[in-house]
């Protein structure tokens, strides 16, 4: 996320060095009354957004330390609900869940977005705008309906089975997200199928922005298409990459509406991720210190990743 | 550079296999939504329209849409004033404390909302806020905030300086300069955070489900999750009933590509 760059100029004196001594003092007490100003601006938003973000943010830290049933009185549980998870089965498959989806929702569709971009961005490409609207198209459907989607697509009597009939490979029909090894990569595919369009719509708008130039040079050189793209393509998309790896490598970490929808975690836990255990804890059979501990970790989890890819993606500039 | 005739029809092969792998589920549901068929299976030769009907009944989506409108309206509109208002303290006035302050509020594009949907739960039990309307739409606005208040601000930051204190010379008042001078120069930003707004709050599932129990309040994505529940459901009027909601926002979506496009892309870790 290329905004933490932008920090704002320190609002201090801009008046002319040469300015007379009086006028600065009057000046920069106008600007400071005007920063107050801005604070009351500002303070509504402020106010929501510490009642609905801040403070929860604060008590789920708070929580995650307590044993909670939601009723009765909290106790004390220091750090047991968080090495607790070292020994929860269900805690490591759903782990091992989401880097199983950080392949499926970010690797796979960034490879995708990448080739495609440059197979066709620097061409002129007719009715570019229908494509890139039916491309993107998944990224505005809510996820109710994407879960209605898939559950058909997969069904037993769905597209898929009726496709591999017609190859007779009957053998391999089944009901894909009942299935236990295949549930999984059926909805890893669904996120790819949703993440793709983010991805190239990205990177083809990025292409654009590298110069020609660059190309001319590359094809000078003797460069073939290959080492076009990692020599110029690749590093062009830097900025470009980073988004999305941030974008789509947190949508894994958090994902709970297709899965929910679908399969709800199951069958058995084979499709469960974190956010579903999150909320079975707190909701079904409530261990509110456990869920709450979740939290923390994902949002921890989350500020890392964020932190991280910005930071790489400024250093070699 | 040359492109070659080849070439140019690999490209339109290649464009046209990625939309229709992309098409390819959506026309299904479709095809399966005009079915007379309730099992599920395609047919085409009798398509059913009224499908779409008696899904909107047997659903009882006149009552969803309700609660669907009044929770998206609310928030789209409040959403919008508090971020005008919080991007013209940061991009215009300046704001005391603002070193601290701004990425505190960043902070919460970060912050995945299932982090703190727990103790928010809990916090708007014991306040009364669950199965309210005030209370989904409360929570939806605090959400707001973070990604609302950046790109206003941003948006505020590229006007130039010296159109607002030349009309502070004049006299105008912030708000003045607010209403007269940045709201009409910033329309097409506010067009985007309103279509965002919309698309979100319209869309969201996770939140309401969390938030609201009550089906007298439930928007219309948890009423679709409820009829799909239903012991013998019909698959034909399910598929209908999604397309039916999906009609507003990929509407929008038709007249507002860019918009959409510009503003997800714009780095909202936001869901």
């Amino acid at each position: 996320m290329t905004i933490l760059r932008q920090t704002p100029p320190a609002t201090g004196d801009v008046t002319p060095a040469g300015s007379i001594r009086r006028q600065r003092v009057r000046v920069s007490s106008h600007r400071r009354r005007q920063r107050w100003l801005g604070l009351a601006y500002l303070a509504p938003a402020l106010a929501v957004y510490a009642l609905v973000v801040l403070a929860p943010t604060l008590q789920g830290v708070w929580l995650s330390f307590q044993h909670w049933d939601g009723v009765t009185a909290a106790t004390w549980a220091g750090f047991g609900n968080y090495t607790g998870f070292f020994g929860d089965p269900t805690m490591r498959q759903a782990i091992e869940h989401t880097l199983f989806f950080i392949v499926f929702f970010s690797v796979l569709p960034i490879v995708l977005g990448l080739v495609s971009a440059a197979l066709t961005a620097r061409k002129d490409v007719r009715r570019a705008g229908v494509y890139r609207w039916i491309i993107f198209l998944p990224q505005v459907l809510t996820p109710a309906v994407v879960a209605v989607v898939w559950k058909r697509i997969y069904a037993p009597q769905g597209p898929v089975n009726s496709a591999l009939r017609a190859f007779g490979l009957d053998a391999l029909t089944r009901g894909w997200l009942g299935d236990y090894s295949w549930a999984l990569p059926a909805l890893g595919l669904a996120g790819t199928w949703a993440a793709f369009g983010l991805c190239m719509v990205l990177f083809v708008a990025g292409t654009q922005s590298i110069p020609s130039e660059l190309y001319d040079a590359a094809r000078v050189d003797g460069a073939g298409p290959v080492r076009e793209f990692f020599a110029v393509t690749l590093p062009g998309l830097r900025g470009q990459v980073a988004v999305v790896v941030t974008l789509t490598v947190l949508g894994a970490i958090r994902v709970f509406d297709i899965v929910w929808l679908t399969t709800r975690g199951g069958p058995g836990t084979s499709t469960i991720t974190p956010t579903i255990v999150l909320y079975q804890r707190a909701f079904a059979n409530p261990d509110v210190g456990a869920a709450a501990a979740i939290g923390v970790v994902l949002a921890v989890v989350s500020l890392i990743i964020a932190l991280v890819v910005v930071r790489l993606s400024e250093d070699d500039k | 550079m040359t492109i070659t005739k080849r070439e140019k029809i690999f490209n339109y092969t290649l464009l046209t296999l990625l939309a229709v792998s992309v098409l390819f589920p959506i026309v299904w549901i479709l095809g399966v939504a005009v079915s007379p068929s309730t099992t599920g299976t395609l047919d085409l030769g009798h398509p059913q329209w009224s499908n779409f009907v008696t899904a909107w009944t047997q659903a009882g989506f006149t009552h969803f849409l309700k609660s669907s409108m009044i929770i998206t309206g609310s928030v789209v509109v409040l959403s919008t004033v508090l971020a005008v208002m919080s991007g013209y303290a940061f991009g215009v006035l300046g704001v005391v404390g603002e070193k601290a302050l701004f990425p505190l509020i960043l902070l919460g594009i970060m912050i995945p909302m299932e982090s703190i949907v727990v103790p928010l739960y809990y916090d708007f039990l014991s306040f009364h806020l669950t199965d309210t309307y005030q209370g989904i739409i409360l929570a939806h606005v605090g959400m707001s905030v973070s990604f609302g208040t950046f790109w206003m601000r941003a948006a505020f930051r590229t006007v130039p300086a010296g159109i607002g204190e030349s009309a502070e010379m004049d006299g105008a008042n912030s708000w003045t300069r607010l209403w007269r001078i940045y709201l009409p120069i910033s329309r097409p930003a506010i067009t985007t955070l309103v279509l965002l707004s919309f698309m979100w709050t319209w869309n969201d599932y996770f939140l309401s489900l969390i938030l609201v129990s009550d089906p007298a309040h439930q928007p219309l994505t948890l009423g679709l999750g409820a009829f799909s529940g239903r012991y013998l459901v019909k698959i034909n009027l399910l598929a209908a009933a999604a397309l039916l909601i999906s009609v507003p926002v990929v509407g929008l979506y038709l007249f507002f590509q860019r918009q959409f496009i510009r503003g997800m892309l714009s780095g909202a870790v936001k869901g």
